[in-house]
C-alpha cells in the first residue's frame, strides 16, 4: 500500500519534471526560431561585424547543443542570464517585480473567489430561476469583457471623473483597488461558471438525496455535502488561474503602470531583450509546474479516494 | 396490528414541458407497526415515486394533487401540505439503491452517523455518539464496528456499505423505514443477508418497513403484504403468499410468469 503510494508520487513528480523540461526546451527553441536576435536587437541596418561581435558576446556563435546545455544547467543552478536592457541578472529583475505581481494576484484572486464561488453556488442551488440566469449573465459578461477595456473604463470613471482612486502606479492599498478589481473579473467569471457546473453535478448525486432523507439541514447539505464534493475542479481552476496571472498579467499591469512581472515582460519584448523574455517564460513554467504539484497535493488532501 | 402509515387516494403529477404526466393515480396503501409491505412492479411503475413521496423527496416539478399520506395519525402529505421535514431522519428512515453512491465519499462512516445523531438528538455528547454508533453497527451485524467507523465508503465492500446505509436509517430509531431497491446492486448472497437483517430489525424494533423491489422472490421472502404497481396504480394488494400464489390480476400473473426458471 505504502510502496504503491510512493510509486504514484514518484511517477507524478517525474511527470512534472518532464513537463518542466519540455517547457524549458520550448522556451529555448522559440527564442532561436524567432530569427537572429542580433538583427532584432541592433536593427536590420547594423553592420555585419557589429552583429558578429554581439553574437559572440551573447554566446550565440557556439554550437546550438552547447548553448542548450549551458542554458539548462543555468536554469537548474538559478542562473537565467543577464538582461540586455538593464545589464542585471534576470533572476534579480524577476524577483524584484514578483512581489508587486503577487500583491495584485492575491487581491484579484481573493475578489474572484469571494464573488465567484457564492455566485456559482447560488446559481446551482436555484437552477432555472432568475437568480441562475442573472448569475450566468454576470459570468458570461465577465468572460467576454476585454481586461484592457474594463481597466480603461474603471480609470475613466473612478480616477478621472470621480477622482476617488489613483489612475495608476503602486504604493498604497488604494493603488491596488482598481487593478485588482480589473484583474479579478475574468477569473471570477470562470470560477462562477465552473462552481455552478460542479455544484449542479454534485447536487444531483444520490448522496444528496440520502442526506436530505436523513433530515440534514439544507444549508449543511449544500455546503458540507455538495460543495465539498464540487470543490476539486474549482480549486484546480483557482490554482491554475493564479499561475496564469502570476506569470504575467500584462494588460492589467500595462493599463495601471503597475511595476510587476507583466510590465517587465512587455518592456523585455519591446526592447527585444530575448534573455529576459526567455527567463520570464522559464519563471512562468516553473510556477506552473509547482502549482500543478500543489493541485495534486490539495486533491489528495480533499479526496480520500486519491490518497 | 397498529396502523403506522396510511396512504389514501394519493395522486401525483409531474409538470413537463410538453404537458402533465400522472405518476401516481389514486394509490391506497397501509403499513402497520412491525409489518413489512412490499411494493413490486416493473421499472417506471411508480414504486420509487411512492416511496419518495413519503419523505417528501419529490422533484421540483412534481406536485401532489390528490389524496394524502399520514404517519402515526398525523397528515404529512396532501395537496399543498408537506410536513415531511418533521419526520425525515427521525420518524422515517430511508435506504437507497446503491450504497456506494448514497454515502458521501468524502465522509467517514463515523462522520455520517455523528451528523445524523447531532441533528436529531439534542445535546448528545461525543461519548454517546460514539457509543450509539458502535451499537447501531453491531446491530447491523458488523463485527469490526470500530474499523468500519474509521473507514470511508470506498474502503468498504458493497454489503458492508449497504449495512452502514441501513444503520444510518435506523440510528435515530424511526418507526418507519423505506428501502428503495436497496438490494438491487448486491450479489445474491449479500441480498439474502440484507433481507435477514431487515427481518430481524422489524422483529426486534417493531418498525414498519416499506420494501420497494422489482424482485418478486425477494419480496416473497421478506414481506408480510405485497402491493403490485403498474402505470402509477396499485393494481393488486394483499398478504404476500396470497398475491404470489393466487394472483387475481392479469398484470400480476404476467409479472410472475416473467420470473426466469431453471427449466
Amino acid at each position: 500500500m505504502k510502496a504503491a503510494r510512493l510509486r504514484r508520487v514518484a511517477a507524478r513528480v517525474g511527470a512534472l519534471f518532464a513537463s518542466l523540461f519540455i517547457a524549458l526546451t520550448m522556451a529555448f527553441a522559440l527564442g532561436r526560431l524567432s530569427g537572429d536576435p542580433t538583427a532584432n536587437i541592433l536593427g536590420p541596418t547594423a553592420p555585419p561585424e557589429q552583429r558578429e561581435a554581439l553574437r559572440q558576446q551573447l554566446g550565440l556563435d557556439r554550437p546550438l547543443l552547447t548553448q542548450y546545455f549551458d542554458y539548462i544547467t543555468g536554469v537548474f543552478t538559478g542562473n537565467l542570464g543577464e538582461s540586455l536592457q538593464f545589464y542585471q541578472a534576470n533572476t534579480t529583475l524577476i524577483f524584484d517585480r514578483v512581489p508587486y505581481t503577487l500583491q495584485l494576484v492575491a487581491a484579484g484572486m481573493a475578489i474572484a473567489i469571494i464573488i465567484g464561488v457564492p455566485l456559482g453556488v447560488l446559481a446551482a442551488t436555484r437552477e432555472g430561476t432568475w437568480w441562475d440566469r442573472a448569475a450566468s449573465t454576470v459570468a458570461l459578461l465577465g468572460q467576454s469583457i476585454p481586461v484592457f477595456w474594463l481597466g480603461m473604463m474603471l480609470v475613466v470613471l473612478f480616477a478621472v471623473k470621480l477622482g476617488w482612486l489613483p489612475a495608476g502606479q503602486s504604493g498604497t492599498p488604494r493603488h491596488l483597488i482598481l487593478p485588482s478589481l480589473t484583474m479579478s473579473l475574468y477569473p471570477m467569471a470562470h470560477i462562477a461558471r465552473l462552481t455552478r457546473a460542479s455544484m449542479s453535478e454534485a447536487l444531483a448525486e444520490p448522496f444528496i438525496d440520502s442526506a436530505r432523507a436523513r433530515g440534514i439541514s439544507r444549508t449543511r447539505v449544500v455546503w458540507r455535502h455538495a460543495f465539498k464534493n464540487a470543490l476539486m475542479p474549482v480549486l484546480t481552476i483557482v490554482v491554475l488561474q493564479t499561475g496564469i496571472l502570476l506569470s504575467g498579467a500584462v494588460a492589467v499591469e500595462y493599463v495601471y503602470s503597475w511595476p510587476g512581472l507583466g510590465q517587465l515582460a512587455l518592456q523585455a519584448i519591446q526592447f527585444r531583450d530575448f534573455p529576459l523574455v526567455q527567463a520570464i517564460v522559464v519563471f512562468g513554467a516553473v510556477v506552473f509546474v509547482l502549482l500543478n504539484l500543489l493541485v495534486d497535493v490539495i486533491h489528495s488532501v480533499v479526496d480520500p479516494r486519491v490518497r | 396490528m397498529t396502523e403506522l402509515v396510511n396512504i389514501s387516494g394519493l395522486s401525483i403529477t409531474a409538470r413537463l414541458s410538453h404537458g402533465d404526466l400522472r405518476l401516481l393515480e389514486d394509490v391506497d396503501l397501509d403499513i402497520g407497526r412491525g409489518e413489512v409491505v412490499g411494493v413490486v412492479g416493473e421499472s417506471g411503475s411508480g414504486k420509487t415515486t411512492l416511496a419518495r413521496s413519503v419523505v417528501g423527496l419529490l422533484e421540483k416539478n412534481v406536485r401532489v394533487d390528490g389524496g394524502s399520506i399520514s404517519l402515526a395519525g398525523e397528515q404529512i402529505i396532501a395537496p399543498g401540505v408537506d410536513r415531511t421535514g418533521r419526520v425525515r431522519g427521525t420518524a422515517v428512515g430511508m435506504v437507497f439503491q446503491d450504497a456506494s453512491r448514497s454515502l458521501n465519499p468524502l465522509m467517514k462512516v463515523r462522520a455520517h452517523l455523528a451528523e445524523v445523531l447531532r441533528r436529531h438528538v439534542r445535546g448528545i455528547s461525543r461519548n454517546d455518539i460514539e457509543r450509539r454508533s458502535v451499537e447501531v453497527l453491531e446491530q447491523m451485524r458488523i463485527t469490526d464496528a470500530k474499523r468500519v467507523l474509521d473507514s470511508y465508503p470506498h474502503q468498504l465492500s458493497g454489503g458492508l456499505r449497504q449495512r452502514v446505509a441501513i444503520g444510518l436509517a435506523v440510528v435515530t430509531r424511526p418507526s418507519l423505514v423505506i428501502a428503495d431497491e436497496c438490494t438491487t446492486a448486491l450479489d445474491v448472497t449479500t441480498q439474502t443477508k440484507v433481507v435477514e437483517l431487515f427481518r430481524s430489525l422489524v422483529d426486534e424494533l417493531g418498525i414498519g418497513l416499506l420494501f420497494v423491489t422489482h424482485d418478486l422472490m425477494l419480496a416473497s421472502d421478506l414481506c408480510d403484504r405485497i402491493a403490485v404497481m403498474n402505470s402509477g396504480r396499485v393494481v393488486e394488494q394483499g398478504p404476500a403468499m396470497e398475491v404470489l400464489d393466487r394472483p387475481r390480476q392479469d398484470y400480476t400473473q404476467r409479472l410472475l410468469r416473467a420470473i426466469p426458471t431453471w427449466s
